[in-house]
């Protein structure tokens, strides 16, 4: 059984060559199926980076990237937008919900897209907007919610599909401690239920204790230290 | 999903940029209705005009005797008596109008100008002009030639020969021989068309009148006028069959005017309606553009999520068809209303080319008319979003949701 992801000797470079800033450098790490991995390091380490080159939504600028067995490098644009939909669930720093969309659609959106029923999608949704104190809010558009709640949402929407892998942004940022709680227990239950991976960029100490295990990363590169 | 929905939440999140799209596209609409609506009520007066003037069906000799000189050689339409009576037991024709057309000098005691002439049945010619030859106190004798050897002169003409109606004046031709022929004939009146080749220069007298003078029963053409204008390719086909020697055109064919005229409109209110598309066109494209550049992190999140670029670019099309399908709306009744406002107040235009005086401006409204040009310019616009989104869909995600 291949690791969920291997990275090896990932770098990413940014601008021309002349003042290049390098935001990754020479990364190399693994992530088990069912493994909770949080990266901590300062703002500006290249956290975000590395996550959305694992999440399928950046290109390094040399190494290798394995998701599930598949050398991603040899995926077009249209194959890497299929693994997002079907097998990689975001949570963005930035809760990035559509403003047009309810919080219902907005949740409810990654079930469309993999073609779910319409029931199936009904029963999941209101599943989990009882799990995440949401119910009283399903039909307000997200300019209507504090940023709790958007943040919740964005938990939800990605977790409402199952994915294999799920990729976390400073997940808790806008979160009290009650909520933190209660996402990494719905996180919990899907990696149990399902041996979905987690990886996840967080400064909070109660959400870096609930991890399986963590690295550093200080200037682009893996932090021994830590 | 309800994208249909969630479109009408992201047109109305975004307020002044969607009124201004609205407002560009109904502007439009509302000038290219407007124009195309005046256009066509131009060309059916053109063409009643050129109806009207000539007749729907004009029946001439297939084979007019070169010009020589004199006036002789326009009167070569022989046995055309047979011809009027046949056609007039055709239930689709109204009238059938004899014209003979010669030249010469007319004077007086005081002046002497230069005139064409037209011999006509004096009962009919003047029931068919309509509005456009207005006569003015026509004396009764006029349509009893046998009374009274009468002229009818255009109304320029009648004031360069300082001539009031009752006084008498000389008509003098060159005949096929070379000798001068004259007639005394007594003002009767005068008409008015509007352009200047016809009132300073014009006569009429009755085909009696005009045959002593010639010295000839010929005419130049019979004027068919018909019930229904739609009968007139048919009746055409059949005349040319059935008669020998003759020639039967449409008035289109001979109406040189109205080809000059349409022609001439045609250019102004296309490059016209060019410039509005062009310039609708550009609005759209400039605000589109704005507006996904500024939506470009839930495109971003969209495409993250596994959205394929197409339905991207599908809900932003959407959303463009909406606010064009409004705006066509607001558009078409602006126009609507507009137009009833100018045909209500009988604004003038000025004097088209070749004419002296201008006319009531009158805007058709026609529903067929409407939607095929609303049609158009929803075509534009969504054309002008198609190109403006098109590169939206291709941006990188990573450093649009950074
Ligand atoms: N699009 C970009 N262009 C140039 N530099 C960038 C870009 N994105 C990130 N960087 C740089 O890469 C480094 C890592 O950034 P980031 O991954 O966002 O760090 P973190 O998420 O840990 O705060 C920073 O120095 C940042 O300035
Ligand atoms: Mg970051």
């Amino acid at each position: 059984m291949p690791a969920r992801l291997s990275l090896n000797a990932i770098s990413k470079h940014y601008g021309p060559e002349s003042q290049q800033v390098t935001a990754l450098n020479e990364v190399s790490l693994s992530l088990e199926e069912g493994e909770f991995l949080a990266i901590q390091g300062p703002s500006g380490s290249g956290k975000s980076t590395l996550l959305n080159i694992c999440g399928l939504i950046d290109h390094p600028s040399s190494g290798d990237y394995h998701l599930n067995g598949i050398a991603v490098a040899q995926l077009n644009e249209q194959q890497r937008c299929t693994h997002r939909r079907q097998m990689i669930g975001f949570i963005f720093q930035r809760h990035q919900l559509i403003p047009a969309m309810t919080v219902y659609e907005n949740i409810a959106y990654p079930l469309l897209l993999n073609n779910i029923s319409a029931k199936n999608t009904r029963y999941e949704v209101e599943q989990i907007l009882t799990t995440l104190d949401l119910m009283q809010r399903r039909k307000h558009l997200p300019r209507q919610l504090s940023g709790g709640e958007r943040q919740r949402v964005g938990i939800a929407r990605a977790l409402i599909k199952r994915p294999q892998l799920v990729i976390a942004d400073e997940p808790s940022a806008s979160l009290d401690h009650q909520h933190t709680h209660t996402g990494l227990q719905l996180m919990r239950e899907l990696n149990q239920a399902f041996g979905a991976s987690f990886l996840i960029a967080s400064h909070d100490p109660f959400v870096i204790d609930h991890c399986d295990r963590r690295i550093s990363l200080l200037d682009g590169r893996m932090d021994d230290r830590a | 999903m309800n994208w249909p929905l969630i479109a009408i939440r992201n047109i109305l999140r975004d307020g002044t940029r969607v009124i201004s799209t609205l407002l560009i596209i109904a502007t439009g609409l509302t000038a290219l209705l407007l124009g195309s609506g005046f256009m066509l009520s131009t060309y059916d007066s053109l063409q009643e005009m050129g109806m009207r003037t000539e007749g729907h069906l004009i029946i001439i000799d297939d084979n007019p005797a070169p010009l020589r000189g004199g006036s002789h050689q326009q009167l070569t339409l022989d046995n055309w008596q047979a011809i009027q009576t046949s056609l007039w037991n055709d239930e689709r024709v109204l009238r059938v109008l004899p014209r003979a057309h010669f030249e010469g000098l007319i004077v007086n005691s005081n002046n002497s100008a230069v005139f064409f002439a037209s011999g006509v049945d004096p009962q009919e010619e003047f029931r068919v002009h309509g509005p456009f030859l207005r006569t003015t106190d026509v004396l009764d004798p006029w349509i009893d030639p046998s009374k009274n050897q009468d002229v009818v002169l255009g109304v320029q003409l009648a004031r360069t020969l300082n001539a009031v109606t009752g006084d008498l004046l000389t008509l003098k031709i060159m005949g096929s021989d070379g000798e001068v022929n004259q007639i005394a004939v007594r003002l009767a009146g005068t008409y008015q068309n509007g352009t200047p080749e016809i009132d300073d220069h014009t006569l009429m007298v009755s085909l009696t009148t005009a045959a002593r003078l010639l010295g000839t029963n010929n005419i130049s053409q019979l004027s068919i006028y018909l019930n229904q204008s739609q009968n007139a390719p048919a009746l055409q086909a059949e005349l040319q069959k059935s008669l020998n020697n003759v020639s039967v055109q449409s008035w289109q064919q001979r109406s040189e005017l109205y080809h000059k005229v349409k022609s001439l409109y045609d250019r102004i209110f296309g490059v016209m309606g060019l410039i509005i598309l062009v310039v609708v066109f550009l609005a759209i494209t400039n605000t589109v553009s704005l507006a996904t550049y500024q939506r470009r992190e839930e495109i971003a999140t969209l495409s993250a999520l596994g959205t394929r670029p197409v339905r991207i670019y599908t809900n932003f099309i959407l959303e463009a068809f909406l606010i064009g399908i409004t705006a066509t709306i607001l558009g078409m009744l602006f126009a609507y209303t507009a137009s009833h406002a100018i045909n209500l107040s009988e604004l003038m235009m000025p004097p088209p080319p070749g004419k002296t005086e201008g006319y009531p401006i009158f805007i058709y409204i026609s529903w067929p008319h409407y939607l095929l040009i609303s049609l158009v310019l929803i075509t534009v616009v969504i054309g002008a979003s198609l190109l403006a989104t098109y590169n939206t869909t291709k941006i990188n995600i990573a450093t649009a949701l950074a």
